[in-house]
């Protein structure tokens, strides 16, 4: 027990990073880590090995449950689900980064500016927030793209709007908390002192500095994007039949649960994997930027 | 040895760094006899909370005792469990935190909280608890007793905290840094009141500081740590009178004296480095006497005379005054020619009933390459002033002038010449510069705002910049948490410097710095007054610094001003009573100490003509609460303002002097 060896001129070889190796990093970030790994390695590889086409016929027979050739059966309309969840993993993959990231920027710029400037303009704004937040997600959601028009329902860019959009408010509010911390430090008073402007601020005093938190926010919002997507399509009000959205597929085959439970599970199964490989990676990422962030302020 | 109280041998300390150990305490051995104060001193970092810590018993998943002994009245610390831990913690060895404010619980009642550690301990609280804030120099009362920690003053609080520490009668009472964080005022009453107490109570102390003027005031023994390791161990009159380790003589010569004259402070060449020691001595990187044999053998502490001990092999060999001097520096004539002026300035915070006045009436001028101090406790206004001059916050009235160009109240109004003319260097160097930048960064930002020009033709300044500051190339790259206390400070210096401003405002620029950091930035400000003839407002609480670096000084006591003069008027009879109260209160090496004369709180029920007269020693009578204090002029300049004339003042200061 007692180590005595260690003198002060080891010291020097001891200091490393703190969380330099795969090995270091938290538990959860690793197994999220794996898991997003295989959906993204499906997402860009699988439309070129998976078995059918996501909108194929006759592969087999309709209705059938899970088997070697259609491990997760078979639809209505003779489509092989499985090769429909491999084709439908980059959409959902897509648009929730999309979405997300579309949120996370808009948030970001308003609650910065929000809480850079203060004052009504302040109260102006999170009265306004506060106002969309109130709306549940869902019923916000369905309401943009009500307001839309038909003519725009099941565009992919409407979609990711209306996650950008359901986002933003709440990526905004929690972009503000951290301007308002960092506008009382004295490098931001340096910068107003000197006469620079708002923008000038927050770009290069407050957005460094509230990065890790924004990183954090992106990723668990990230994670939760593909159930607003799919619970949109489940609704029918997301993008349309046949693209292969998970959400839409639960949707169309919930009548054949009790017949080929298989062909719910398969895209249910993909989607919570989905989720849970996100939130995973995101509790072990904001484990390792608050240490860093902590181990930068000693 | 039959005498000592806790024996401290061999230990060593580790903190976890990620998946390796780092040596942090290294083979410290000491003891503390019944009833004496040893002092534990040392720059941050030198590990001197660490080994406090470990009397108290601390374990932590992050630390390891690798090897040693400590023993406290025969109680083998070490070995002890859980149980013994909290049978022995309250009631054998108590601690005194350094920040109050976090140590009180914040939802629990002062007197409950005392209470509390009465309790745990099997004893009743009933008369107890009032007993000990009486001896801490509370009330007793119950409506204090019943008030919560934010109701309180920070001396408050701290009392609060002795009194817990008290409540089991222990055999030792660990301070770590007890008045660090405190005003010079309540500073000195805290170490009144630890006097006393030990006086009363006979019981040990482990005096933990960084302050060596105050710890000689306290301590009857003092170790001196470094890096680690105890490097001289002896008697405090001795250790004043005659420091024998490199490292002690650097210390002590690094305090700035309030009576050492216009001579700086020697300040202790380079920073601890803790990745670049060297196998022997650790401190031979800084050491002016190093051989090679210092660099390759380790010292160990070995005996030096009648209870002194020293870390060194060759402390006979360097003669008692080998301390170098400092490069004269030839103060440049401050020229008479008027660069700011502060017009009957006032500022208020709040509004409504609520309002308080932070600054009242206060004018001044500054000279081109002068140098004003602003003096006072906190909450006397001086970085309101600083604020409201720079335009972060618009006086209630007044007005400020610049080559005689009114400016505006707030910056953004201000033109971008009027802002470049005034740069600002706060208090704290953690926060003044952005962690996410890098200090070449930092510093480009400045130079291509304010001279876009210069910068598009490629000359961005910023080695010029970190070469006024003492620093080389290679920090542009850095990042600020890379950097020391001391480095950082230095660059927010360069950032504002490399705007050429006219005038700098200085506020506590070294209050949150280690003594040796200070000394070497205390000689940056005055080479910069001398060779760029900068002018600075120079916001301190630390008269010791200000005597030192201003040319004019003035006095703040909430909001007013009830002094000001050159440096030479403040510094010498008459005084000012506050101003002679602040000077009483610098801890300067062996001054002994008298106990305070005036009342320990003071009673503000009104607001008296003069703010002063509440806790003023040398009140005259209701006079001072009726009628605003005259003016006295002296010579040339010197200005008090009070009811007492300066015949009086003179004779009062005569009967009292401060210092030695």
């Amino acid at each position: 027990m007692a180590r005595t060896d260690i003198g002060p001129t080891e010291i020097a070889e001891q200091r490393h990073g703190f969380v330099s190796s795969w090995g270091q990093m938290p538990l959860s970030f690793r197994i999220g880590a794996v898991i997003l790994g295989l959906h993204f390695a499906v997402a860009v590889t699988g439309p070129f090995w998976a078995p059918y086409g996501y909108s194929q016929m006759g592969t087999g027979a309709p209705l059938s449950g899970a088997s070697l050739a259609h491990p997760f059966g078979i639809d209505q309309l003779g489509r092989d689900v499985f090769s429909r969840v491999v084709h439908g993993s980059w959409i959902v993959i897509l648009l929730s980064l999309s979405g997300t990231l579309l949120g996370t920027i808009t948030g970001a710029i308003i609650g910065l500016f929000s809480g850079y400037v203060g004052g009504w303009i302040d109260e102006v704004i999170q009265r306004l927030l506060e106002a969309l937040i109130s709306i549940p997600f869902l019923v916000f959601a369905l309401i943009a793209i009500a307001a839309a028009g038909t003519e725009h329902s099941g565009n992919p860019f409407l979609i990711t709007m209306v996650v950008a959009l359901v986002y933003a408010p709440r990526i905004a509010r929690i972009a503000r908390a951290a301007a308002i911390d960092i506008t009382t430090r004295d490098y931001v008073t340096v910068a107003r002192l000197r006469g620079e402007g708002a923008w000038s601020v927050m770009r290069r005093e407050l957005l460094p500095n509230a990065t890790s938190v924004l990183l954090v926010e992106f990723a668990l919002r990230v994670g939760y994007a593909p159930v607003l997507i799919g619970s949109l399509g489940f609704l029918g009000f997301g993008l349309r039949p046949p693209t292969p959205e998970w959400g839409i597929m639960i949707s169309e085959n919930r009548a054949l649960l009790i017949i080929a439970p298989s062909t719910v599970l398969g895209p249910g199964l993909a989607l919570a994997s989905l989720v849970v490989g996100f939130n995973l990676f995101t509790e072990g990422l904001a484990r390792v930027l608050d240490r860093t962030v902590k181990l930068g302020a000693q | 040895m039959s005498n000592s109280l806790v024996e401290v041998t061999g230990l060593s300390v580790s903190y976890r760094h990620g998946r390796s150990w780092r040596r942090v305490v290294e083979d410290v051995s000491f003891h503390v006899n019944r009833g004496e104060v040893f002092g534990l001193v040392g720059e941050s970092g030198c590990g001197k909370s660490t080994v406090a810590l470990q009397l108290l018993g601390f374990r932590h998943a992050t630390l390891r005792a690798d090897a040693g002994s400590i023993a406290i009245g025969g109680l083998d610390v070490r070995s002890l469990d859980r149980a013994g831990l909290n049978r022995m913690r309250g009631a054998k060895v108590s601690f005194v935190p350094q920040n109050p404010t976090t140590a009180l619980n914040p939802g629990m009642r002062v007197g409950a909280q005392v209470d509390e550690v009465l309790l745990a301990h099997g004893r009743a609280a009933e008369p107890r608890t009032a007993e000990l804030f009486d001896l801490v120099g509370l009330s007793t009362g119950t409506e204090f007793l019943r008030r919560y920690p934010h109701q309180l003053s920070g001396g408050q609080q701290q009392r609060v905290c002795i009194a817990m520490a008290l409540a089991c009668e222990p055999e030792l009472v660990v301070l770590d840094e007890p008045t660090t964080g405190l005003d010079v005022t309540t500073q000195e009453q805290i170490a009144d009141l630890l006097i006393g107490l030990r006086r009363r109570l006979g019981m040990s102390m482990l005096y933990v500081t960084h302050d060596l003027g105050l710890l000689s005031q306290i301590a009857d023994r003092i170790g001196v740590m470094y890096a680690g390791r105890m490097v001289e161990v002896a008697p405090a009159a001795d250790l004043f009178a005659e420091p024998r380790h490199p490292y002690t003589r650097g210390l002590i010569g690094a305090l700035p004296r309030i009576d050492g004259g216009d001579t700086p402070a020697k300040p202790l060449r380079g920073l601890l480095q803790r990745d670049l020691l060297p196998k022997g001595c650790p401190f031979a990187p800084r050491c002016d006497h190093a051989l090679k044999k210092c660099f390759d053998e380790v010292q160990a502490l070995r005996s030096a005379g009648a209870g002194r001990a020293v870390a060194c092999w060759r402390f006979e060999a360097i003669g008692p005054d080998a301390a170098g001097q400092l490069p004269q520096i030839s103060a440049r004539r401050a020229a008479q020619e008027e660069l700011l002026r502060v017009d009957r300035l006032s500022v208020t915070y709040g509004r409504g009933a609520r309002a308080f006045m932070a600054l009242k009436d206060v004018s001044f001028t500054i000279s081109k390459g002068e140098t004003l101090a602003l003096v006072g406790e906190s909450g006397s206004g001086k970085s309101t002033m600083a604020r409201a001059i720079s335009g972060l916050i618009a006086p209630a009235s007044g007005e400020v002038r610049m080559r005689g160009e009114r400016l505006a109240p707030l910056v953004k109004h201000r033109s971008a010449e009027q802002r470049r003319l005034i740069q600002y260097v706060f208090q704290n160097p953690d926060a003044s510069l952005n962690p996410r930048a890098t200090v070449g960064t930092s510093l480009a930002r400045p130079s291509a705002f304010f001279f876009p020009e210069r910068v598009a033709a490629g000359d961005d300044g910023l080695l010029t910049a970190l070469d006024d500051v003492r620093l080389d190339e290679n920090y542009a790259a850095r990042y600020p948490d890379q950097l020391s206390g001391g480095e950082r400070q230095r660059v927010a210096i360069a950032r504002a410097l490399i705007a050429e401003p006219d005038l700098l405002l200085c506020d506590e620029v070294l209050s949150a710095l280690d003594v040796s950091v200070q000394a070497s930035i205390l000689e940056l400000l005055q080479r910069l007054k001398a060779e760029r003839g900068v002018a600075m407002l120079f916001i301190s609480h630390d008269l010791a610094v200000v005597r030192m670096l201003a040319d004019r000084v003035h006095v703040l006591f909430r909001g007013e001003v009830m002094e000001s003069g050159t440096r030479g008027q403040i510094f010498a009879p008459p005084f000012h009573p506050y101003t002679h109260a602040l000077l009483e209160a610098v801890p300067a090496p062996l001054k002994t100490r008298r106990p305070a004369a005036r009342p320990l709180q003071a009673a503000l029920t009104a607001t008296p003509a003069c703010p002063y007269a509440g806790r003023c020693r040398w009140r005259i009578g209701p006079i001072c609460d009726d009628k605003a204090p005259p003016l006295r002029e002296s010579t040339n300049g010197h200005v008090i303002r009070c009811h007492h004339d300066l015949a009086a003042l003179a004779r009062l200061t005569r009967a009292n002097p401060t210092g030695e």
